[in-house]
């Protein structure tokens, strides 16, 4: 079984939920609640790309809040 | 005289079409299932004596209802056309019975009917019975043998039936029927070549088959069970709609359909099943109004990607089956060996458009209505799909009831007509956004089998402790070396060395590193770092120093935290953290109050290095809330984790379950003494420190359970897992310890520590296949999703996502790792992740999670996929093993075989462990070597260390003697090279190790490159390095009559002769299938070695005779052959009686005597080569290339055969034809014993009806026959070896019962 995650050749999304984590999202599934589209359907890889890049303090952001930053 | 009445009865003689070849088979083997009904009534006033006439009539019209099938003397099936045959009438009146009876008493006919067999040779294989039931009712059971028409004809019969009866018999009026001859003409003129290629194309890329029933023994001869469904009008109307708006057929999305629900209940994305196809050529005039067979089941491929849609997966599926519409003729069985697989599916559609209007024919009959009653049509798949088209599509499901219970059927209905909702009604619906499940099946599997919601509301570690602190602050919190510290000692030190930290710059969210041993230091750090607001991150002190250093720069630690025993070790490492001995720090008498840290339950807690499969750790972070949880979990309050023993190493997820679970409930940790703890420290520990709960690593439990059961007896729970656990070791303890509850977790430290729970108490039920895992914990949710991240229904391998309570922060500076593994849940709490964790899995019916692999360590051999798991499942149920695991080494690049590891329990003998996985395994499961170990191999966390598992020197014996000489050494290096292992003596066979003949042909490119020649000829013969390498040893020993394949063992020898061809080479396969222990040799014919060939049978024998006394002066004798080797062994047996020996074993492979081979006229060049693996047509068009031709064939094959010279060909050739001759003219005399026999069952050789037959009259013991699905001239292929070896292998262990010690290799001596 290919695991949806893991096929290089499949498109993907990027999503971001209130807390300010990422996930890699396969761009055939249905969005869930509570997520939205950082970035549109692309290439694995720059998916990949874009989270590395952009998910650069991995705290939660109610934890962010808490230590007052 | 009746030989003339005979010859004037026969019009015609016809070969049969390849389908009716595969029935006419089954019907002489007597597996004869394929015995097809028509039941239909008539209302209304009926002339009988008419429908009489009409079905004479039918019979006359259509030659092919007047076949009768035999085989002819020199081979072919063919179908005999009679001139004249009466149909078979019976009429019979039930209408004086009451009501009720009748229609028992009609069914009760009907299934007398179908159960009576037809006898091939006599025609017609039809029968009409006309039941009277009323005066104007009458029911037609019409019986026939598939072999003459197929259910596209049976409407068609019935037409042409009721059409002639109108006519009172008379078919002057109609068109004339196109003869099934035409049909097998067009067969004949069909292009072969480019069919081929077509399907293998199709095909191309299938690398396995796809079975619902892979467990499913032989066919099925029970009639199925039948699951109906009829759709609604709207949905018909719709998915009609939806196939005209694509362009496709009907049967293309029903084709879709099936493959998505395949998909679903396989886990794959690649599906292959059967599909019915009419195989009427359109091209044929009239071929619509033939009566006859001409169906076919044809493998449909579909590829069920979760990203298309339904629209573009309809066009595709469309255009690729439309690209085989004219390659419909070729037969399955060829099909199927064209693409490599073999047997591609176990299940099958058919779309029952017939060429007939149901409507229609009840019109104008003279007042006469047809009802169509029921119909049989014998399949013998677990699973068969027919839909007929109609106002409201009718959907049946017939299933093997065996395989397949009824409810399941059901189900599986459902889930169909679910899907076509979506087919219907979705196009641009991704595949994955299908389905199958209904709603209170979802329910279950998302929510009623997940751990229930706790209410309870996120808190941080130091919080609960500090609560706990004041609340009970003389309550014991650890118990060490005999000593007790209490709640407020244990705050007070760890306040203490927590204000240190933060004087020293840790804050929250730092890491903090620890180099601990195991004492009660390790929890006064542990929450001292957190009170300073850090995340401790232990380091395991098994790691080297280089490790050590790249762990604390991965975590940015500021500080190491070290104790008395490792503090020099520290000393030593290039860091630029701050060492701190917490021993100096505890001690002293400082400010003990809390540092006032403020907490947060996002807040990191701890920082534990998994392995990563690139090879770099990965630091999972878990945070307070995490930790909470699983100490707030209601099975870890139950009282059995008040005391926990504290033993597993710091930096493995378990001390998360000992230390934090005891202690934020109030209880108390109890620190196992320093060093190693084995069974005896545990059962100290145990008792004297009244612990309640613990947890052990699979392997450490297991190890326990052998040595000390009782150990656990004080415990009022033992935990365990990490590793598919043993059902026998658990049944141990739970035995040996009444009052113990056994818990089976599971838990990735992604999911801190356990997931799911599984209790058991007293007696284990028997276990299943897979490793009961039990249910989710509680607030933790495991969904099992397929690659269109959908829920598997109960039953199907899913991939194990974790979501709820537990589930962690993400791995520590790694965002694309993090946001690959931590993806988002469609299931759960808006914004919530679940973890992918790589964990195969499935729900039992009844809502049981059960382990079935890793993702990742799956592996394939020989294509098909094999779950290790399942192996050491099965090799822990034997009495002799303690522990197993299994391995698929590839220590050499592209040679990969299974390798068990057995820790035994009583000594073990590995033939009797390879006979206990074959009698439970596939064959291709069964592992090649089996290592004994004293202990498996654990890494620093205690789980299995796979790479720390030896290579395997298969066993003692085959060691062997070191080399003695360069040459030796050298050649021995090359044999371990190529067959990857650590080394190899010099008197062990090279086959005996492993090496097929494609290793041998890597070894003697090798071996040339070292300045040794060798010939993979010369490895096949000489085999060991000693043998190679002898000065003496002659330039062609392969030809030799006497060739030893394995000289060595104890037992007597087993003699295998030569066929037709002379070699005995294709015996070598069976060398690997025999143990060690037993020798054997072939018997090859003069012609190599002398022009002269042999006159006969008896001269070869008494010839082979002498040459086996000089191996074997007396019996008891073990000989066999296959083909004219098994008649020249049978006559050496007989021989060997004569001389009152003994012959303890006679196996003949597929042997018969007396056949007129028709050795004439016989065309056994191209017939000698397709026994050889060569397809002659494919060489040369009129299937007579020349010898160039056939030595580029053979040279680029990967056997022996690559190294025959033309010489050697020709003398192949000469004795093969010398053969046929000899074959003919032998007339053997009685055997006095037993007979082993092994049939091939395809494409039989003429005359040769049954071992029995051929046989009984000289035999007087028993003939055991085991069939062959394969061809004569296959039966050295490996799988037929592998079958044929196993049935020998157990044959010889029961006439000499293996040793539990083999001896050294000696050269064999008979006893």
């Amino acid at each position: 079984m290919t695991n949806p995650f893991e096929d290089p050749e499949a498109t993907y999304t990027v999503l971001v939920n209130d807390e300010g984590q990422y996930s890699l999202w396969p761009s055939f599934a249905e969005v869930p609640a509570g997520w939205s589209v950082a970035k549109a359907e692309d290439t694995r890889r720059a998916c990949v790309d874009f989270i590395n890049e952009n998910w650069t303090d991995m705290r939660p952001k109610s934890l962010i809040e808490a230590m007052g930053e | 005289m009746a030989e003339q009445r005979k010859q004037s009865q026969l019009e015609d003689v016809w070969p049969l079409s390849p389908l009716q070849q595969g029935l006419f088979f089954h019907a002489l083997y007597g597996d004869d299932v394929y015995t097809a009904q028509v039941v239909f009534d008539l209302e209304g006033p009926l002339d009988t004596a008419a429908l009489r006439r009409a079905a004479a009539t039918l019979l006359r019209r259509h030659a092919n209802l007047r076949a009768g099938f035999r085989q002819r003397k020199e081979g072919t099936p063919v179908q005999i056309v009679h001139r004249q045959v009466k149909p078979p009438w019976r009429d019979i009146d039930l209408s004086a019975l009451p009501e009720a009876e009748r229609e028992a008493r009609a069914t009760e006919i009907a299934d007398r009917e179908r159960a009576t067999p037809f006898d091939p040779a006599r025609p017609p294989l039809l029968r009409f019975v006309l039941v009277r039931m009323a005066d104007d009712r009458h029911r037609m059971v019409f019986t026939n043998h598939h072999i003459l028409l197929d259910g596209w004809s049976t409407p068609v019969l019935q037409t042409e039936l009721l059409a002639l009866y109108l006519a009172g018999g008379d078919d002057t009026g109609m068109p004339r029927a196109t003869p099934y001859k035409n049909y097998l003409t067009w067969l004949s003129q069909q292009d072969r070549a480019a069919a081929e290629d077509a399907w293998r194309r199709a095909l191309d890329g299938v690398d396995e088959p796809t079975l619902v029933a892979p467990d499913a023994a032989g066919p099925g001869a029970a009639a199925p069970g039948r699951v109906r469904r009829l759709l609604s009008a709207d949905l018909t109307a719709a998915l009609q709609d939806r196939a005209r708006a694509h362009g496709v057929t009907l049967n293309t999305v029903l084709q879709l359909a099936w493959g998505v629900l395949l998909g679903r209940l396989t886990g794959r994305t690649d599906v292959v099943f059967g599909a019915a196809v009419s195989g009427r050529p359109p091209e044929l005039p009239g071929v619509e109004r033939m009566i006859g067979l001409f169906i076919n089941t044809i493998p449909v491929r579909v590829r069920v990607r979760p990203a298309d849609t339904v629209a573009a997966a309809l066009t595709r599926l469309q255009a690729e089956q439309a690209d085989l519409m004219a390659h419909h003729h070729v037969g399955l069985a060829d099909i199927q060996r064209l693409s490599g697989v073999g047997t591609l599916f176990d299940t099958m559609t058919v779309l029952e458009n017939y060429p007939f209007d149901p409507d229609a024919a009840g019109t104008d009959l003279g007042g006469l209505t047809v009802r169509p009653h029921d119909g049989y049509d014998a399949s013998h798949y677990p699973l068969a799909l027919a839909a007929v088209p109609g106002r409201r599509l009718a959907l049946r499901l017939d299933h093997r009831a065996d395989l397949y219970p009824a409810a399941a059927a059901e189900r599986l209905a459902d889930r169909l007509t679910a899907v076509l909702e979506t087919l219907a009604h979705r196009p641009d619906a991704p595949l994955a956004a299908i389905d199958v499940l209904d709603g209170a099946e979802r329910d279950r599997l998302l929510t009623a089998w997940q751990g229930a919601d706790t209410g309870l509301s996120p808190d941080t570690v130091t919080g609960r402790f500090a609560r706990l602190a004041a609340e009970r602050p003389d309550a014991v919190a650890i118990r060490a070396a005999g000593a007790s510290i209490t709640f407020a000692e244990l705050d007070a030190r760890a306040n203490r060395l927590a204000r240190h930290l933060v004087a020293l710059g840790v804050t929250r969210e730092t890491r903090v590193a620890t180099l601990l041993d195991r004492s009660a230091e390790v929890v006064v750090a542990t929450l001292a770092i957190l009170k300073a607001g850090g995340a401790y991150a232990p380091i395991h002190h098994s790691y080297p120093d280089d490790r050590v250093q790249w762990a604390i720069d991965e975590v940015a630690a500021p500080v190491l935290l070290v104790d008395a025993a490792t503090a020099s070790r520290a000393a030593a490492l290039t860091t630029t953290a701050r060492i701190v001995d917490v021993t100096d720090v505890t001690d002293v008498s400082g400010d003990a109050t809390d540092p006032g840290v403020p907490a947060h339950p996002d807040q990191t807690a701890y920082v534990l290095f998994t392995s990563g499969s690139t090879g770099v750790p990965k630091g999972v972070m878990i945070r307070h809330r995490d930790v909470v949880a699983l100490a707030d979990d209601p099975r870890m309050r139950d009282g059995a984790h008040d005391r926990v023993l504290m033993h597993s190493p710091h930096a493995f997820d378990a001390s998360t379950y000992e230390i934090w679970v005891p202690l934020l409930a109030g209880g108390t940790v109890v620190v196992a003494p320093p060093g190693r703890v084995d069974a005896d420290v545990l059962e100290r520990t145990v008792r004297d420190e009244r612990v309640t709960g613990l947890f052990l690593t699979t392997t450490l439990f297991n190890l326990v359970a052998e040595e000390r059961p009782h150990a656990f007896a004080p415990l009022t729970e033992v935990l365990t897992g990490g590793e598919a656990g043993s059902a026998a070791a658990m049944r141990k303890v739970l035995a040996a310890c009444p009052g113990t509850e056994v818990g089976h977790v599971y838990g990735p430290t992604e999911c801190t520590t356990f997931a799911t729970l599984l209790g058991m108490r007293g007696p284990l039920a028997a276990p299943g296949n897979g490793t009961p895992l039990g249910r989710p914990c509680a607030g933790m949710r495991v969904y099992l999703l397929d690659a269109g991240l959908q829920p598997v229904p109960p039953g199907v391998v899913g991939e194990a996502y974790i979501a709820g309570l537990g589930t962690g922060r993400g791995y520590l500076d790694r965002p694309a790792l993090t946001a690959e593994r931590f993806v988002a849940d469609p299931f759960g709490k808006p914004g919530e992740r679940m973890y992918r964790t790589g964990d195969l899995m499935r729900w039992t019916e009844s809502g049981v999670l059960e382990y079935v692999d890793r993702a990742d360590l799956q592996v394939k051999i020989r294509g098909f996929r094999v779950e290790l798991g399942e192996i050491e499942a099965a090799l822990a149920d034997h009495p002799a093993v303690a522990n197993a695991a299994v391995l698929a080494r590839e220590d050499t690049p592209g040679v990969k075989h299974l390798v068990a590891y057995v820790v035994p329990a009583a000594p073990a003998d590995p033939a009797a462990l390879r006979r206990h996985l074959a009698d439970r395994l596939p064959e291709y499961m069964v592992p090649s070597a089996f290592v004994p170990l004293e202990t498996l191999p654990t890494g620093p966390t205690g789980k299995l260390d796979r790479a720390a598992l030896p290579a395997p020197a298969f066993d003692e014996a085959a060691l062997g003697r070191d080399p003695a000489t360069p040459g030796e050494e050298t050649l021995c290096g090359l044999f371990a090279q190529v067959l990857g292992l650590d080394r190899v003596g010099a008197d062990v066979s090279f086959f005996d190790l492993g090496g097929d003949s494609i290793t041998a042909l890597k070894l003697c490119t090798l071996a040339r490159r070292s300045g040794i020649d060798l010939t993979p000829r010369q490895v096949f013969t000489g085999q060991t390095v000693e043998a190679l390498l002898r000065a003496d040893a002659p330039a062609d020993p392969g030809f030799d009559v006497l060739l030893p394949i394995r000289a060595t063992g104890t037992r007597p020898p087993l003699f295998l002769v030569h066929p037709a061809g002379g070699l005995a080479w294709p015996y070598f396969r069976f060398q690997r299938h025999l143990g060690p222990d037993q020798p054997l040799y072939g018997l090859q014919a003069r012609a190599f070695t002398q022009d002269e060939l042999p006159g006969s049978v008896e001269e070869m024998a008494e010839d082979y005779l002498a040459r086996i006394r000089a191996v074997q002066p007396h019996g008891p004798y073990h000989l066999a052959g296959w083909s004219l080797g098994g008649l020249i062994a049978y006559e050496m047996a007989t021989r060997l009686q004569q001389d009152g020996e003994r012959v303890a074993l006679l196996t003949l492979i597929d042997s018969y005597h007396g056949l007129d081979l028709d050795s004439e006229k016989r065309d056994v060049l191209p017939e000698l080569l397709q026994g050889i693996g060569v397809d002659a047509t494919m060489l040369d068009p009129d299937g007579h290339p020349d010898l160039e031709q056939i030595m580029g064939v053979l040279a680029a094959r990967g056997d022996a055969l690559a190294t025959l010279d033309e010489n050697a060909l020709v003398n192949v050739y000469r004795n093969y034809a010398n053969g046929v001759r000899q074959a003919e003219e032998y007339r053997p005399g009685p055997f006095r014993g037993d007979l082993l026999f092994f049939t091939a069952l395809r494409d039989r050789a003429p005359g040769a009806p049954t071992a029995r037959a051929n046989w009984g009259p000289l035999v007087d013991g028993e003939i055991e026959d085991h069939p062959l699905d394969v061809e004569h001239h296959h039966l050295m292929e490996p799988e037929p070896v592998a079958a044929m070896g196993a049935v020998l292998a157990a044959r010889l262990d029961g006439l000499h019962p293996p040793r539990r010690r083999p001896d050294p290799p000696t050269r064999k001596e008979h006893r």
